[in-house]
């Protein structure tokens, strides 16, 4: 009898140990927009130094909850804190903060240096930051072009540009790998990687559940204006993970079915296999039992749900 | 406030900016040319007397206030599309998150936009005003009493008293835009009401009509022509409190709104 652990995607510990901790903290922060409950009392900790994926499908609150942290909108109801400085006082912290929200917008007459010197003067940031960060996203050959000639790829890049202008300690990114090829997400990932091990912290917001698992360490699930899970990316993992378990004959199988129902977990028969949707710890436990039953040739390995499949999972109520 | 200044200069590069000022240059030689021109050349002329105004110190001004409707048109358009555009575009949201004191950033661009108002316009009037002395002496009129210490004052007071109105309708198309939030929208309030509303309003309520904003920045040029509204009936003094009053309302009904409203776009 073999067990077998099948870990993926390279993530940071993740841990909260103090409020200090948090670059982003709100309590039953409401939107309502009429009836609708945009956002509903959500109450969400992001850790320092991490990139929090910001996950749901669409009309989730996503884009709303940004839009409150950044200022745009008043909340109904609630508070929340960014980099420890209460939302109302945007001053505070605001300069500390890049944000790219929705598709990016422009001036599309402007060449894309010309819509950064607008951000720059407005900001009151260095001039000599506009040349820094055209080069860090690849665009110091077509600054000089203007926006409305723009790829969907390069226009990304631009706003990821405006982004880094302030030299942020958070970044607030929605869907930052839109319209990006494969090799433009690839260096996107590098570089949101890059910033992490800088000390930035990176909220990100997207739909690309296997860009966002590849990147991730911590997590915030959002359905209709709810908070689903907001933990580490490792604790989703661990919690939706499964124990695959090969058996040499039929009639061990069956006495491996009959422990894990027994102990009332969920067995499903895939390929030949069982799928039993309980604790990583359990399978000691089982290799015990199925030994004491007579079930002595079976294999055990461990397999980690998706974020894919955790997501789904979460959206149909399967804790 | 004087960093939302200059965030807005850049913008004002863009071609179709720059390409409003050889428009309005244009337009404010061209008809004045064509009223000189039917006062000399037909017996129906523009304004019933104003072969007989023209040889006066009134004349210069009477001939520059024909393009007065068009420069009103051009400023609301001006000021109305590119503040509804930062809705329109989705770039407000950029600039909020950089200032996000929201009437810093309001007065910042509307001091760039009145700015590029009056400079385009003076520029566009004191080229106008050299060519028409140029035509006017090639034509036989004397332009003596235009150039006397009189003269000269009054196209001041004149000019003062343009860019005065334009400011005040720079603040409606600013009210539009904020209440809009949109380009199409706010541009088509704006040239319907500057050209059409309250002249409609007028037909059916003359006295009222007198008291709206667009009739009382125009009767600050106190000129006379098909395109203005000619000598404020109020007096000068009263037009002037009630125009400034105008403004005041506009800037702080935008103030009010832009602050308190959710940014959507």
């Amino acid at each position: 009898m073999t067990l077998h652990s099948n870990v993926s995607p390279i993530r940071q510990a993740i841990s909260l140990s103090s409020d200090s901790d948090l670059v982003i903290e709100t309590h039953g922060l409401s939107k309502h927009f009429g009836q609708r409950k945009a956002v509903d009392a959500l109450t969400i900790r992001v850790p320092r130094g991490s990139i929090t994926g910001f996950i749901g499908p669409n009309g989730a609150g996503k884009t709303t909850t940004i839009r409150m942290l950044l200022g745009l909108l008043r909340p109904t109801s609630g508070s929340a804190t960014i980099l420890g400085k209460e939302i109302s006082h945007l001053r505070a912290y605001l300069p500390r903060v890049g944000a790219l929200i929705e598709s990016p917008a422009f001036y599309p007459g402007l060449s894309g240096r010309k819509n950064l010197e607008v951000i720059t003067r407005l900001g009151g940031y260095p001039g000599s930051r506009i040349d820094q960060v055209l080069e860090i996203v690849g665009l110091d050959r077509r600054a000089k072009d203007p926006v409305r000639k723009y790829s969907l790829g390069m226009k990304q890049r631009l706003g990821l540009a405006m982004v880094l202008l302030p030299e942020p300690e958070f970044l607030i990114l929605d869907e930052p790998t839109n319209g990006l090829d494969p090799f433009g997400i690839i260096e996107m990932r590098d570089l949101l990687r890059g910033m992490r091990d800088q000390g930035k912290t990176i909220l990100v917001s997207s739909h690309l559940l296997g860009e966002l698992e590849q990147v991730c360490d911590w997590l915030v699930i959002l359905h209709e204006g709810k908070t689903l899970f907001n933990g580490s990316a490792n604790a989703l993992v661990e919690r939706r993970s499964e124990l695959v378990v090969e058996a040499a004959d039929a009639a061990q199988r069956d006495l491996v079915v009959g422990i894990a129902r027994a102990a009332g977990y969920r067995v499903q028969l895939l390929n030949g296999s069982l799928r039993i949707a309980c604790p990583a710890d359990w399978a000691s436990e089982l290799k015990l039992r199925a030994q004491d039953a007579g079930a002595t040739d079976i294999t055990i390995s461990r397999r980690e749900a998706s974020l894919e499949e955790s997501f789904l999972a979460m959206l149909k109520g399967e804790h | 406030m004087l960093r939302a200044f200059r965030s807005e200069l850049p913008k004002f590069s863009r071609w179709m900016v720059l390409a409003g000022i050889p428009v309005m240059v244009a337009v404010t030689i061209g008809l004045p040319y064509f009223a000189l021109s039917r006062a000399l050349t037909s017996t129906d002329t523009p304004i019933k007397n104003l072969p007989q105004i023209l040889p006066t110190t009134q004349g210069l001004i009477t001939l520059l206030s024909f393009a007065q409707k068009f420069t009103v048109a051009v400023a609301v358009t001006m000021v109305a599309a590119n503040l509804a555009a930062e809705w329109s575009q989705g770039t407000l949201r950029n600039l909020l998150v950089r200032e996000p004191g929201r009437l810093r950033w309001l007065w910042g661009k509307m001091l760039a936009l009145l700015l590029f108002v009056i400079l385009s316009t003076t520029l566009a009037i004191f080229i106008s005003t050299g060519v028409i002395l140029l035509l006017a002496g090639s034509y036989g009129i004397s332009t003596a009493p235009w150039l006397t210490l009189e003269g000269v004052g009054i196209f001041f007071l004149y000019l003062g008293n343009e860019l005065l109105g334009l400011v005040g309708i720079s603040l409606l198309g600013m009210f539009i835009a904020v209440l809009t939030r949109s380009i199409g929208i706010a541009v088509g309030i704006s040239v319907a009401y500057v050209l059409i509303a309250e002249d409609l309003a007028q037909a059916v309520w003359k006295d009222g009509a007198t008291w709206l904003p667009v009739h009382l920045f125009d009767y600050l040029w106190g000129t006379e022509s098909h395109f203005s509204m000619g000598v404020p009936p109020m007096g000068y003094g009263a037009d002037l409190i009630v125009a400034l009053l105008w403004m005041v309302g506009f800037v702080l009904v935008s103030a009010i709104a832009f602050r308190r409203m959710d940014i959507n776009a």
